[in-house]
């Protein structure tokens, strides 16, 4: 699998940052470091760690409206500053092999007045450039975040959703409701990266042992095609260290390690692992039987990967999100010693959060509106 | 009978390999030409004994497929392999058809590349040879869910009226237990494997050894001819064949097919009622069938003509049909004597009845979903009263 990345401001940078690290670490990879960072500021974003200079570019750097901590004045600006250096825009993305790629992830978060604006026109200008399939990876802003960045997110979803073939969700309310705070919050960043890098290179050929069903980018593909929104689930789960090894001795002796637990089958500890998965806290919360389509994959060393398991798991998951489109995989992996399930739902349409954020959204916009026509006879600028 | 092999797909290009891997070992030359055909390039990678100029990746020019699989889309496996049927055509040329006396075609027909490619091969085979064309097609099991049995169902309608017979295997009824996701497909595979080369390699050494009651490859065509769904049985067991009694065995030569032993006779019949008894590759009312074949192979000082011509009569009852031939295929070195059977045309077979029940809801949810699918995802980013603007 070969997808080409784009972060879009300040969220969208972090993500694709963390997505390389993990890959980077886990020697597991489908972006093979096609990455493009884009901010509207007037200098570049200096803490991120794996994405080289060359990959970063800046827009807008001349706009009067842009100063060095990015953009003052809302989604509508940075939409006018985007579309003013689509030329130069253009030539960054040819930088990229995207026509060698399968697809492309443009990660962005909403709440920001670039991640909307910025993030909209580009998954837009895209999608008309390129025959590959564009998934947009959204950040949904805390409550915390503000009005504002309701009302961005909200809009942005209005846009982004339509032009995208699908878009990926993260909920920050959920994953890192203090976001913005301060710096600490990556981690649930990393985590986010974590579950895109188990999903996305799950295919990929390396040195361990050949999949009997592999998951391709074309499974991938089918399952987002209805577009809407997609959440990611995931599990692991350390599969019990040979008993003979010192350190597993060490550990029962030192009493960190439990032997006297139940044996539990391989077909019991695979099926309760995607059970565990499709019910773990999602990407974004969402009730999955509004799902349409479902991929899951199975990952660990081949002598855990239980086919039966695998097929009632399968089963489970057919009648929990009421859909026959399911799409499943199984990704061996030699060297490991965790079992893990990953499963990506595609169109759930059942997503409290996103009702949140428009009610915000609307009680935001109705406060500045009166605000304003209070102060003076001006109308607002964010509404319309 | 020489065959050229075609797997399309992961499950069709893995059991065809099996059957290169079963003709190896048990030193038979069935496939005189094979051919996988894929649309993933990680798939293609996978077989042991299909060599790599045989390999033909398609689909890798399509904007949906770029070499990546179709994701399980039987629309776009017969899309993709039409596209690329020169690419196909010409591989089909090499085949050395003086060589061969009929084509297979295996695939599975719940995913996406076998069950949509499957039919365009076949066509594609029809069309530039008069040798009949066999399709061997997975079905996929009722766990493998709606999506699987909605191609398999499609794909089945397209196989069977393309090819002069299909022979159904049925994953359900192979279901392997307490194995790994790898052991479980291996297992099964090598099963059909066996079946499908004991039962069709029959008559290959026409020149050779001939036995009194030698099947060959007009035998199986004929059996074959009907047209419909045909299933297969099977069974072996162990002969005593220590290196003294193979050594009688060369010495005596031909005399030892004459013995009629008696208690040869009554293992041979035996066998035969284990065969047809036994797990079918699909499951089927034995009566339904039109016509009959077995297979008896293994070592010559096993045969039995009483034990055969028995066999024969049993089973005509027992079908419910006249068409029944019964033949030994020798294999001197062969460590066990087995029975396969061909039961051709059986029109009873309650699988493919639940997998079209299956396709059919399954179609109907798929419709109903999509029937929704646009105004669900504007009222999930549309605001109640529409107060909040797009972007852009």
């Amino acid at each position: 699998m070969e997808f080409a990345l784009v972060g879009v401001g300040e969220t969208g940078s972090r993500i694709v940052d963390h997505v390389l690290a993990v890959e980077a670490e886990t020697g597991r990879t489908f972006s093979h470091g096609n990455a493009l960072v884009c901010e509207i500021s007037q200098t570049i974003p200096e803490d991120l760690e794996m994405v080289s200079d060359d990959q970063r570019f800046l827009i807008g750097d001349t706009h009067q409206a842009v100063t060095e901590h990015g953009i003052d004045g809302g989604p509508d600006l940075a939409v006018d500053v985007t579309r003013t250096d689509l030329p130069e825009i253009h030539r960054a993305f040819d930088s990229l092999p995207i026509h060698e790629c399968d697809g492309i992830l443009v990660a962005a978060g909403l709440g920001s007045a670039t991640g909307s604006g910025a993030g909209s026109v580009l998954v837009e200008e895209l999608q008309a450039t390129y025959d590959e399939p564009v998934y947009a990876l959204g950040a949904l802003p805390a409550e915390s975040e503000g009005g504002q960045a309701a009302v961005n997110a909200s809009r942005a979803l209005r846009s982004i959703v339509p032009a995208a073939d699908s878009m990926l969700t993260f909920d920050r309310e959920t994953w890192q409701p203090h976001a913005g705070s301060d710096e600490r919050n990556d981690d649930a960043i990393r985590t986010l990266a974590d579950r895109i890098v188990t999903l996305f290179a799950a295919g990929e050929l390396d040195a361990s042992t050949v999949a009997e069903n592999a998951v391709d980018s074309s499974d991938i593909i089918r399952t987002l095609a209805p577009g809407g929104l997609a959440a990611i689930g995931h599990a692991t789960t350390e599969l019990e260290a040979n008993s003979d090894t010192i350190l597993a001795r060490l550990l029962t002796w030192l009493g960190v390690r439990d032997d006297s637990g139940t044996q539990t089958t391989d077909a019991a500890k695979v099926k309760s692992l995607v059970r565990q998965a499709a019910n773990s806290r999602l990407t974004v919360p969402c009730d999955i039987a509004s799902a349409e389509r479902a991929l899951v994959v199975l990952s660990g060393p081949p002598h855990a990967l239980s086919r039966r398991g695998f097929e009632s798991a399968r089963q489970w998951l057919e009648q929990e999100t009421d859909t026959v489109e399911i799409l499943a995989g199984d990704d061996p992996r030699n060297q490991s010693s965790t079992l893990e399930a990953v499963v990506l739902f595609s169109n759930v349409t059942d997503v409290p959060r996103i009702d949140a954020l428009q009610q915000r959204a609307v009680d935001h916009q109705e406060t500045t509106t009166n605000e304003r026509s209070e102060e003076a006879e001006e109308p607002n600028h964010y509404g319309t | 009978m020489k065959l050229a092999t075609i797997g399309v797909g992961n499950a069709g290009s893995k059991i065809v390999d099996r059957m290169l891997e079963f003709e190896s070992r048990t030193d038979r030359n069935l496939c005189q030409h094979v051919h996988a055909i894929n649309t993933a390039r990680t798939d293609l990678a996978k077989p042991d004994y299909i060599p790599e100029e045989r390999r033909i990746l398609i689909g890798d020019t399509n904007q949906k497929a770029k070499g990546h699989g179709v994701g399980g889309d039987v629309e776009v496996g017969a899309e993709v392999a039409s596209a690329d049927i020169e690419e196909i055509r010409r591989a089909f040329d090499d085949i050395e058809i003086h060589e061969v006396d009929a084509m297979l075609v295996v695939a599975g027909l719940g995913g996406g590349t076998g069950s949509g490619g499957g039919p365009v091969v076949i066509d594609a085979l029809q069309e530039m040879y008069d040798e009949p064309v066999y399709g061997l097609g997975v079905l996929p099991g009722e766990y493998e869910g709606g999506r699987p049995a909605l191609n398999a169902a499609r794909s089945l309608q397209s196989f069977v009226t393309k090819v002069d017979n299909f022979i159904g295997f049925d994953n359900d009824a192979w279901r392997a237990r307490e194995q790994t996701i790898e052991e479980g497909y291996e297992q099964m595979n090598r099963e059909l494997a066996a079946r499908l080369v004991t039962l069709l390699a029959a008559g290959e050494t026409d020149d050779s050894e001939v036995a009194e009651n030698a099947m060959d490859s007009s035998d199986i065509i004929r059996t074959l001819d009907t047209g419909g769904v045909s299933t297969i049985g099977y069974a072996a067991t162990q002969v005593d064949n220590d290196a003294q009694e193979g050594l009688l065995d060369r010495w005596s030569g031909d005399q030892t097919t004459q013995q009629d032993d008696g208690s040869n006779a009554t293992k041979i019949q035996g066998l035969v009622r284990r065969a047809v008894n036994s797990r079918l590759t699909v499951p089927a009312e034995i009566a339904s069938a039109d016509r009959v074949l077995v297979v008896v192979s293994g070592p010559p000082s096993e045969f039995s003509r009483k034990g055969i011509e028995s066999a024969r009569q049993w089973l005509e009852q027992e079908a419910d049909t006249v068409e029944v031939l019964v033949g030994d295929d020798p294999r001197r070195e062969s460590p066990q004597l087995a029975a396969a059977v061909l039961l051709s045309n059986v029109t009873e077979t309650p699988r493919i009845d639940e997998i079209q029940n299956q396709a059919v809801d399954a179609q109907e949810k798929i419709a109903e979903q999509e029937a929704v699918r646009e105004e669900e995802i504007n009222d999930l980013i549309t605001d109640e009263n529409d107060d909040l603007d797009p972007v852009v």
